[in-house]
């Protein structure tokens, strides 16, 4: 009984020690659990896949922050190194609002060395920031080169390969949208359902539960959700042979499974402790 | 063959349907799959020269051209590659402009008409006779009373704690209705209330809302305006101070109403902590999940808004929430004959009938 | 062990060391991080905003442009600039103005589109199908999924009692709420552990180099 009163009157500072050391002992001594895919993440890497040879491009939208930076920079970087490596013509766009391009300069920072062949203005081009939101999305769908004028580093959008063959949505096979915030929702209202471009998504953990009506009934082509999304794409193009780099994702995974192990015990002996010591005051 | 595959092939261009203007469409008629390539190539009408514009398409033997200039006149030169021969077909002079009406989305406007006709006509109602309308009474609003009664029996404070939205959401009007009922809770019992706000117009209006509960209980002398305090514009800021007036002035209830974000746990469960009955009401639906575990009651949603409705009988809201069930109620429907329709159609098709699955499929493609 | 001899890396490591020094306690250190952190935030965005909008949208064209149509800029220059009458007692009404034009066309472009979009899509993927029963598993998620729906709208019908028929079909309801609920909060439990876990591996990766 005293036992139970005792877990139930626990410092809470006790368990941030605990959750801190269970995360930090399988990242220095990493046990490698499998990382099993599953089909949503599966959809959105076969799409992308079969865009290879079609000339279609990829836009992928870096819509997210350095607070949900280490669930989403992953997922950037291996669905960049998948384009790259199967010669997929890339347009990174840094997002619907200024404070995110920083995040796709970092994504181009880690994969680049990789691929040391490709070219910029033919294998991918980096837009910068331009306001407008749900206008930039309605824009794009008439011409990009009109939206935006000059790349994130300030060349003429209409001097560069790429956008002379593919200047809006009917040549961009899927645009990818890694958000925290509800933009993924922003991009199927007024780039799918306006102009029919195929959505796919990369989320946070947190906003991933209101996504999934949205993948049901097909306006997302896929979705990667939370960490385990992005650990589960880079072991897939891992397995097709792509340089991955550091795979951060997967070495989180052996953490984030026991934290939730931890997790699941503390919560069920938290709830036999109320429900012993309720018993016992009745 | 060839001859009169030749004979039988025209192209024709229009601007595109249903579009906001600057794209025009090239179709070739009478083709059969013996294309190899098809060039289609512009003329502005300013010189001779033809530019290349793209490729007609092997599946749909169309090309749009969406660089074109609304009202500007083209010709288009079309080059036909097939195994043994060329054809170059002209067609013009055509122009795009822009539609004023799009009849794809004539689905969209149907609906909309019949959502926005229930609203309108529910808030016409709600402002001949208000308590003509029924709303049902949610659980939580009983809690309201209990837990200003079990403030006042422990002498301590209430809290009323504004979420982090401005004054023109729906929530904050909400919770501002709500505010007045507590208002006029705590002026009854003589319970001192503390109402904190992040939004400085918000604390304006909170401050109106209580002075006048306390006024219409006949105690405007108990009002208190240092009790509604504006903390700060910054999230975590914000939560920071509450959490330390919670800490310091221990409340016996707390009502969190209005929209929260990532602050919503930390303050329930500090209100939990200091032994607090706590009411919760927001329309974050990522939110919800942390009421329902740190808060005695919660109303979800929709419901803080049908709460308010209930409470202050104010006619746009009131009238809002009574057009949007009969909105559900007309989705409800919509669904359960969308079913039996396609049950139904099925079976026929089985059987070998297929008018009405064709027609189910229409219906579904026009929606 | 491989320290980064990086100044940025360990002014982050040090800042994210004072913030998670609140787990503990509040202190001096996290108090300075915090207000640092809200400071940066607020000139960064400021400072963002100022050069990838107003300056390449409304200064340049207005100052550099040739266009003579670049005058009209002016009219949403002082229609927003309209919004800074709520500090003015007298004429804080027109407010109004600013907030009815943004309220209006944001409206208008998006609630055609929501209609279709959030309600459309979602009635249509509902309503059960042949196609859906080609697999056992989709059929009868199919089927949860109707019933979900429909009790879910069902408690949030507010124009009748929960009596009866119709209460028994929202108790079904809530039950639904509460399981999506759950699921919510165990995904967002396992947003904040991803959280933790990528600035240990910044602690441990890039500014201890403990692990590879």
């Amino acid at each position: 009984m005293r036992f139970f009163e005792k877990i139930l009157k626990i410092d809470r500072r006790w368990i941030f020690l605990i959750v801190g050391i269970v995360v930090i002992i399988p990242l220095i001594f990493p046990i490698g659990m499998p990382v099993l895919t599953t089909p949503p993440v599966r959809s959105l890497y076969n799409y992308v896949d079969k865009l290879q040879g079609t000339g279609k491009a990829v836009m992928l939208v870096t819509d997210f922050d350095p607070s949900t930076m280490p669930e989403l920079l992953p997922m950037a970087c291996a669905i960049l190194r998948h384009c790259f490596a199967k010669k997929i013509p890339v347009y990174l766009y840094g997002g619907l609002y200024s404070a995110y391009v920083g995040m796709a300069e970092m994504a181009l920072e880690k994969t680049l060395p990789d691929f040391p062949d490709l070219q910029y203005g033919k294998d991918y081009i980096f837009l910068g920031y331009v306001p407008g939101v749900s206008l930039v999305i309605l824009g794009m769908g008439g011409s990009i080169s009109g939206t935006f004028n000059t790349d994130y580093y300030g060349n003429k959008l209409d001097t560069l390969p790429l956008n002379k063959m593919v200047d809006n949505y009917k040549n961009i096979g899927i645009v990818i949208d890694l958000s925290g915030s509800a933009s993924p929702e922003t991009w199927v209202i007024y780039g799918y359902q306006r102009f029919g471009v195929r959505i796919g998504v990369g989320t946070t953990a947190v906003s991933a539960a209101q996504y999934y009506p949205m993948l049901q009934t097909g306006q997302f082509v896929g979705m990667l959700g939370g960490l385990k999304g992005a650990a589960e794409y880079e072991q897939l193009i891992k397995k097709a042979g792509i340089p991955t780099g550091r795979l951060e994702a997967t070495i989180g995974m052996d953490a984030q499974s026991f934290v939730h192990i931890f997790l699941i015990f503390i919560i069920i002996l938290g709830n036999i402790a109320f429900l012993i010591t309720k018993k016992r005051k009745v | 063959m060839m001859i009169l595959l030749i004979l039988s092939l025209s192209v024709k261009a229009f601007d595109t349907p249903n579009d906001g203007g600057g794209s025009i469409t090239i179709e070739v008629v009478g083709l059969n799959g013996d294309l190899k390539n098809g060039y289609v190539y512009r003329n502005s009408m300013e010189d001779t020269t033809f530019e290349l514009r793209g490729l007609i398409s092997r599946t749909s033997y169309k090309y749009v051209d969406d660089g074109a200039e609304n009202g500007k006149e083209y010709l288009y030169k079309v080059e036909l590659e097939f195994d043994d021969t060329t054809l170059t077909l002209f067609t013009g002079p055509v122009s795009a402009k822009a539609q004023w009406y799009d009849p794809t989305r004539t689905s969209v406007l149907i609906f909309l008409i019949i959502f926005s006709g229930f609203v309108l006509w529910f808030i016409q109602l709600a402002r001949k006779n208000p308590e003509g309308l029924f709303i049902r009474k949610i659980p939580a609003l009983d809690a309201i009373d209990e837990a200003v009664g079990r403030s006042t029996e422990m002498g301590k404070p209430t809290f009323f704690i504004h979420g982090l939205s401005g004054i023109t959401d729906a929530g904050t009007l909400a919770a501002l209705t709500i505010l007045r009922r507590v208002s006029s809770k705590v002026a009854e019992y003589e319970t001192p209330l503390i109402v904190t706000n992040y939004d400085p117009i918000v604390m304006a209006a909170s401050s109106e809302t209580v002075k006048q509960a306390y006024a219409e209980v006949g105690k405007i002398d108990n009002f208190n305006e240092k009790n509604i305090v504006y903390l700060t514009y910054e999230q975590f800021g914000y939560t920071a101070g509450v959490d330390g007036l919670m800490i310091r002035e221990n409340p016996g209830a707390v009502f969190l109403q209005g929209y929260f974000y990532a602050e919503s746990l930390i303050l329930a469960e500090t209100g939990h902590s200091v032994g607090a009955i706590q009411i919760a009401g927001t329309t974050a639906a990522t939110q919800l999940p942390f009421f329902i575990a740190a808060c005695d009651y919660v109303l979800i949603g929709e419901e803080t808004l049908a709460a308010s409705s209930y409470i202050g009988r104010e006619p746009v809201m009131l009238g809002s929430v009574k057009g949007s069930d009969y909105g559900k109620l007309f989705i409800m429907i919509f669904i359960g004959i969308g079913v039996i329709f396609a049950t139904i159609a099925t079976i026929l098709n089985i059987k070998g009938n297929s008018i009405l699955m064709n027609a189910f499929n229409t219906f579904m493609g026009w929606l | 062990m491989n320290i980064s001899t990086d100044i940025w890396v360990w002014i982050a490591a040090l800042l994210t060391l004072f913030i998670y020094s609140f787990l503990y306690k509040d202190n001096p250190f996290y108090k300075f991080a915090e207000h640092l952190f809200i400071g940066i935030g607020v000139g960064y965005t400021t400072v963002l905003l100022w050069f990838n909008s107003v300056i390449p949208k409304l200064w340049n064209p207005l100052v550099h442009g040739t266009s003579p149509m670049r005058f009209f800029l002016i009219i949403p220059i002082l229609i927003g600039a309209l919004m800074f009458s709520i500090f003015s007692k007298k004429n804080n009404w027109l407010i109004r103005i600013p907030i009815a034009i943004y309220i209006g066309a944001g409206s208008g472009l998006a609630i055609p589109l929501d209609f279709e979009g959030l309600i459309f899509e979602q009635v249509k993927g509902t309503i059960l199908t042949k196609s859906m029963f080609n697999s056992f598993i989709v059929g009868f998620s199919s089927i949860v999924l109707f019933i979900g729906v429909i009790a879910t709208l069902v408690y949030f019908y507010f124009s009748k009692e929960h009596k009866g028929f119709v209460g028994k079909t929202a108790r079904v309801g809530i039950f639904y709420i509460m399981i999506a609920f759950g699921a919510s909060f165990g995904y967002t439990v396992m947003a904040r552990v991803s959280l933790l876990i990528g600035r240990m591996q910044f602690l441990l990766h890039n500014w201890l180099g403990i692990i590879k």
